[in-house]
């Protein structure tokens, strides 16, 4: 081997756990850039859309800023006691990781719950895929795209939850799985972060 | 798998989780304050990619694995989503300023 090739094998530090870090770890990474590239797609496109209408709604009067912010908060209070339930795995106080994963499925659910009520409540007011009350169609069709994929993913983070939960209670789950949920539902919070600041602040 | 000796405690995420929730709370004050609109945008640009680094670091564990994965998260997100937006947002521009507009 050349001394790059033997350079680029030390990096790998490659077999089953490439990076040093676990194989498991590695591909949900793998996953999770190309899942953050379909957001960055969306999201470009989005700002294509409203650089290119001359009339984009001013968001504050269309949502209620607080709410949105309460939502943001549950999101990131949920990451918060996911990373604690992980922690809690990895030193091995296996009945607390199954109470903090149980926390952070409850704050998916009230995210989810107040998503559903904030589309209700939009819907209620006359916004459609291809209409709206507020001028530019495509307002409301970046609304429905951006909070839907992200709603489908949270939806997606609380099967996963789920199965994590039950998996601890029966002792299947190993250590590594809270870790890779944990990635995810971070991920998860990762993108609110975009779509809170890209479609409700700016 | 290789099992990494833990390197924080329960603090170090409840501190992480008070400094997302200060930045929001910054965010939503500096969106009720007049600033100019290309200020403003750039502020809020620059403090989304701070908690979302944070979030990645701290909560991802992203700070304690080897550089290499992080230059391959950095490498494949960050820099394609610069290319995507780079390549994207003049062309609305060009059309928002276009005779034709």
């Amino acid at each position: 081997m050349s001394e790059a090739a033997v350079g680029v094998a030390t990096r790998w530090a490659g077999g089953v756990c490439p990076f040093d870090a676990g194989w498991k770890k590695v591909m949900m990474w793998v996953f999770i850039i190309t899942d953050g590239l379909l957001f960055a797609g969306f999201l470009a496109a989005y700002g294509y859309a409203r650089l290119m209408s001359g009339v984009w709604p001013d968001q504050t009067e269309v949502f209620s800023l607080p709410f949105i912010a309460a939502m943001t908060f549950v999101l990131i209070t949920s990451s918060a006691t996911m990373a604690t339930a992980v922690w809690a795995s990895e030193t091995g106080q296996t009945a607390s990781a199954r109470r903090y994963v149980t926390f952070t499925l409850v704050g998916g659910l009230t995210f989810l719950g107040m998503q559903a009520y904030e589309w209700t409540h939009f819907i209620g007011e006359g916004a459609r895929l291809a209409s709206n009350p507020w001028g530019d169609p495509l307002f409301a069709a970046y609304f429905f795209l951006l909070t839907g994929f992200h709603g489908s993913h949270v939806l997606t983070g609380l099967i996963v939850l789920t199965k994590t939960v039950l998996g601890l209670s029966t002792g299947k789950t190993p250590v590594a799985n809270v870790e890779m949920a944990g990635l995810y539902w971070h991920f998860v919070d990762l993108v609110w972060v975009f779509i809170f600041t890209f479609f409700y602040l700016i | 798998m290789a099992t990494q000796p833990m390197q924080t405690t329960i603090r170090f995420y409840w501190i992480t989780w008070t400094i997302l929730l200060v930045l929001t709370v910054l965010m939503l004050l500096i969106d009720q304050s007049p600033l100019p609109r290309l200020l403003f945008v750039l502020v809020m640009l620059v403090a989304m990619l701070v908690k979302a680094s944070i979030i990645a670091a701290n909560f991802m564990h992203m700070r304690f694995e080897r550089i290499a994965l992080a230059w391959m998260v950095v490498i494949g997100l960050l820099i394609n989503g610069a290319i995507l937006f780079g390549l994207i947002v003049p062309d609305a521009l060009r059309a928002v300023t276009s005779e034709a507009w």
